[in-house]
């Protein structure tokens, strides 16, 4: 038998989340401590996976199943394809960057904190390797209590309003999808001579789903579910509004998590189930929901130029690049939906990147606000070179790796209705506006007198800060220049992808 | 009367013989606590060896001429009415002591309440249903009014007392018309009787409006809307172990009634009665969220709550009138996993007013997370498996329903099903209401910690335990299955 490495990964942060429980309160440092230890383990456990995945093997890999509940055929079955595999390393990585980040911010009740963390990490690494709806949707569900706590335990003033938004909207969309899972697992078993056997078994229902075909209501209406669950979580407009909220009030590494990786939970639920399993329904709505990606691509760029808080700004900015990767996905090309899962890791990447960056300023200010800033270059020059190499980055600068995933989306499109194309480059220029814009205004210029009365406060970053930031950067890099690294993962995904929706790759 | 009978009555004669023993020992051994408590918690376990020990040695079948009969629904009913009355026997141990209440009566009358739902699990004739029910709710008015100097306590009982045999009456008017179109009140015959009066033409007015009486009276006892107004004072107003046991106890005894009656008796007329239930699933869990939603109270709360709860058991109860024979199965794990989940919320209630004077407002839970990290440990796991978050019990109980709602496949389930999960994301504003003052609100300053005895806290562990347990493993469906089988075997 070979080794289970998929739950070695999902369920070391819980065993760490164990550990630190039993750590003494009056010891915040040795459950900081536990919480990084059991991160990195689990980051060295997914990077070993990432070395011996075979990349052009068909199907899932490192596949274990067992019976969890027979009665209705419910298996823990989990396994990885190279996009899983992709988000399984990002998820790793930035937990534990976001967990070395949180040492210094967070003094208070760090047990809860770290617990928490380890826990959405054990959701996180569960939802991308799940193959089974069932056990998909658990951990789905198991990612959103301790982002709650965080956001709402940690976070800033108005923490209380945000987090209860944060928990209605997704509750809303996932309890719609659990219908939406039951109603398909009922179908295949109706279908099946009554035996639940296999009617959550992902692998299953594809191959049902590409043979015989749900009916179409029932395609329709799940699909309808599924995708209100996804859309609200990306978020698409205009399911977005809780996003800025939860981002302006969550703690710095609960941003970093929120956009770097939760975001990415709806569009990998779009690509891995609400799409294959019901093509007609999504090629139904394919066309409503480009517009509204393209809606959310424009819209989100022209909030982000008129937002005067930096936290704000990152979120909005993130609508709209979560906008090409929905896009990306719904215009059935083999580029797009390359570009799309590449724009993924890469606004994990860039995104998680400036939400810590904002977090290093706010930790000397106390403050987001982009009007008091001013002259940052000259009091933290090193500073300012990693947050322009960053926003140099999210504007899509070639060479760079934002710069190729919204390129592939661009070519995919293209060849599907060029005006949609068009009108998302143009938006490229609208990114470079606010984010230069508000580069220019935080870090040239005069030195605002704000930052002058902070006198010694205002120092550089600290090498923690710099631990947490440079392997980002790093990555930004290399998938800039070898962004094969990433797409020769995707060619067996992309396939059987646009096998499922019955476009010939 | 044989020894039969006896026999297969066995676990209705133990549990009285319990309640009468805890007042004889209260007799000899006068305030004596910990024998009283002793007694009846060794008591209900003897109850719960005569129930295993009968169902395992097979003693099923009818008794008394068929107007009892106990089989696989029974036992499971029963079971769960024991650990109802051991857990609020373990809460109220520590509630009523520093009120000066005495346990012993509270335990002997809680006991005798229980018989009366054990009556009701085996009844198998409508008379003896409803002596099992007043039998269940006479004790309950007493309890509710237990703590008599409190005038909030007296208001709650006179009010549940009043509408209680309002309802009673007029499901007894509702049984009379029955026994008067169908000839008996034996279940399987009055069902046997119906089939005939379907397959021979429609069924007269007279015997609609008995149905219609007796829907009104079910409803009222399981406090479904329009029929729940006296559920937030009762619950509001009664000591706080009462209404734990108020929201289970009677709860269940009125789902008890529902699966004997309509799905025993009134079987076949259950196309008739699909849209009245879908209606009242729907009112129910709606208002009962919706309410519950603005209340500051978190005993109302949790009042408005278990109407909603209500509302999702319906649901169940829909699917089988839809012709999905799991609805019932998915009824009864419904209750076993609220039984825990709930009588573990209103555990973590009554430990923090061990202390006489401390209210159930909100503002009384602020930073308990902190304050009292085990007991808003478990209070956030009953609240989130209230919720209806997996891998907990509560969750199971919601997705079961569900099923049964779906695979019955008519439109109007299905969109009970959709609306039921939209109740379940609405609930989760009011129950994360709470974890919010838990967690995210500083407590006020100088509150003792709060006391609980040993056996306290086991009782709290117990639910905790369960509501995990039943969320990783939901073995208990199982039971739930052999036990609605009873119906179509």
């Amino acid at each position: 038998m070979s080794l289970p490495i998929l739950s070695l990964i999902a369920f070391t942060p819980a065993v760490g989340a164990v550990i630190v429980a039993l750590t003494p309160a009056e010891k915040p440092e040795l459950a900081r401590r536990v919480a990084l230890g059991a991160a990195l383990v689990a980051w060295a456990l997914s990077l070993y996976l990432l070395a011996t995945f075979a990349s052009a093997a068909p199907g899932f890999q490192f596949k274990e199943a067992l019976d969890w509940i027979p009665n209705f055929g419910i298996q823990y079955k989990v396994g990885v394809d190279g996009m899983s595999v992709l988000l399984v390393v990002l998820s790793t990585t930035l937990t534990w960057i976001s967990i070395l980040a949180s040492f210094a911010p967070i003094k208070d009740r760090v047990k809860g904190y770290m617990i928490s963390f380890l826990v959405l990490e054990v959701g996180m690494i569960g939802v991308f390797i799940a193959l089974d709806l069932f056990l998909f949707y658990i951990f789905w569900e198991i990612v959103l209590v301790p982002m709650y706590l965080i956001i709402g335990i940690w976070g800033g003033a108005n923490r209380i309003y945000a987090t209860m938004k944060f928990v209605l909207y997704t509750l809303v969309g996932s309890l719609l999808m659990l219908v939406a899972i039951l109603a398909t697992a009922f179908a295949y078993q109706a279908a099946h001579a009554g035996s639940w056997a296999g009617a959550f078994d992902y692998e299953k229902l594809l191959a049902w789903a590409g043979s015989v075909h749900f009916a179409g209501d029932l395609q329709v209406l799940a699909f309808l579910a599924l995708f209100l669950a996804f859309a609200i979580k990306v978020p698409m407009f205009p399911f977005h509004t809780w996003l800025p909220d939860a981002h302006t009030e969550a703690p710095t590494a609960g941003s970093v998590i929120l956009a770097g990786v939760l975001l990415k939970l709806g569009a990998y639920g779009l690509i891995r189930f609400a799409v294959p399993l019901f093509p007609e329904a999504a090629h139904t709505f394919a066309w409503p929901i480009i517009v509204l990606s393209v809606i959310a691509i424009v819209y989100g760029a022209v909030v982000s130029i008129v937002q005067p808080d930096l936290k704000r700004l990152v979120a909005y900015s993130s609508v709209s690049h979560m906008g090409f990767v929905t896009l990306g996905i719904f215009v059935f090309s083999a580029a797009a939906l390359q570009g799309a899962i590449l724009q993924m890791i890469n606004h994990g990447l860039i995104t998680g990147g400036l939400f810590l960056l904002v977090g290093v300023i706010y930790e000397r200010t106390h403050d987001r606000t982009i009007g008091k800033m001013g002259g940052l270059a000259a009091k933290m020059p090193l500073y300012a070179t990693v947050f322009g190499f960053f926003i140099l980055a999210s504007a899509g600068l070639p060479g760079l790796s934002g710069f190729v995933g919204e390129f592939l989306v661009f070519v995919g499109s293209f060849a599907f209705a060029p005006g949609i194309a068009v009108a998302s480059i143009i938006v490229m220029v609208l990114a470079a506006t606010y984010l230069l814009w508000m580069f220019q205004r935080v870090a040239f210029g005069p030195v605002s007198d704000f930052l002058n009365g902070l006198g010694d406060h205002l120092t550089d970053m600290t090498r923690v800060e710099l631990v947490t930031i440079l392997p980002l950067g790093f990555l930004i890099v290399v998938l800039g220049i070898f962004p094969s690294l990433v797409l020769d993962l995707l060619g067996v995904p992309v396939r059987a992808f646009l096998a499922a929706v019955g476009v010939p790759s | 009367m044989s020894w039969t009978d006896l026999t297969t009555i066995a676990p209705l004669v133990a549990a009285v013989l319990v309640a009468a023993a805890v007042l004889v020992v209260d007799f000899i051994v006068p305030g004596n606590r910990r024998a009283a408590i002793a007694t009846a918690l060794g008591g209900l376990g003897v109850v719960a060896l005569v129930i295993v020990v009968g169902a395992a040695s097979r003693h099923f079948g009818t008794a008394f001429g068929g107007a009892y009969s106990a089989d696989n629904l029974t036992v499971f009913l029963d079971i769960l009415f024991v650990i109802v009355a051991a857990l609020t026997i373990v809460f109220a141990a520590d509630y009523l002591q520093p009120r000066g209440l005495p346990i012993a009566e509270f335990a002997a009358i809680l006991i005798f309440a229980i018989t009366g739902a054990m009556l009701i699990a085996g009844s198998a004739d409508l008379l003896v249903l409803f002596i099992g029910l007043e039998l269940m709710v006479l004790p309950g008015y007493v309890l509710a009014g237990f703590a008599r100097r409190d005038p909030y306590s007296t208001e709650g009982a006179i009010k549940y007392f009043l509408l209680g045999s309002f309802s009673s009456a007029i499901l007894l008017f509702g049984l009379a018309y029955v026994w008067g179109y169908t000839g008996s009140t034996r279940v399987d015959v009055v069902a046997a009787a119906l089939t005939h009066a379907i397959s021979t033409g429609s069924i007269q007015p007279g015997l609609a409006m008995g149905l219609a009486f007796l829907s009104t009276g079910v409803a009222f006892k399981m406090a479904a809307v329009p029929f729940h107004y006296w559920t937030p004072d009762a619950y509001q107003g009664s000591p706080t172990p009462v209404t734990a046991y108020l929201s289970v106890g009677p709860k269940i005894g009125a789902f008890a009634i529902v699966l004997r009656l309509f799905v025993g008796a009134l079987e076949p007329l259950k196309g008739d009665w699909l849209p009245v239930i879908i209606v009242l699933a729907a009112a129910t869990m709606t208002l009962g969220n919706l309410v519950a939603i603005t209340q500051d109270n978190v005993k109302r709360m949790l009042a408005y709550s278990s109407i909603a709860h209500t509302g999702y058991i319906l649901v169940g109860l829909a699917a089988f009138a839809g012709g999905q024979a799991s609805g019932v199965s998915a009824i009864l794990f419904y209750g076993a996993a609220y039984t825990f989940m709930n009588m573990g919320a209103f555990g973590v209630i009554t430990a923090l007013q061990r202390r006489p004077g401390i209210t159930s407002q909100i503002s009384s839970f602020a930073g308990l997370g902190r304050r009292e990290p085990w007991l808003g440990l478990l209070m956030a796991l009953f609240l989130l498996s209230l919720t209806g978050i997996p891998p907990l019990a509560g969750f199971w109980a919601k997705a079961y329903v569900i099923v049964a709602a779906i695979q019955a496949g008519n439109p109007w389930l299905n969109a009970l099903a959709v609306l039921a999960m939209l109740n379940a994301a609405a609930a989760a504003f009011y129950y994360l209401r709470v974890v919010v003052y838990m967690y995210m609100r500083e407590p006020a300053t100088n509150i003792a910690p709060v006391q609980t005895g040993l056996l306290f806290r086991v009782g709290l562990a117990v639910t905790g335990i369960v509501t995990l347990v039943f969320g990783l493993f939901p073995v208990i469906v199982t039971a739930a299955g052999n036990a609605a089988n009873v119906f179509h075997s």
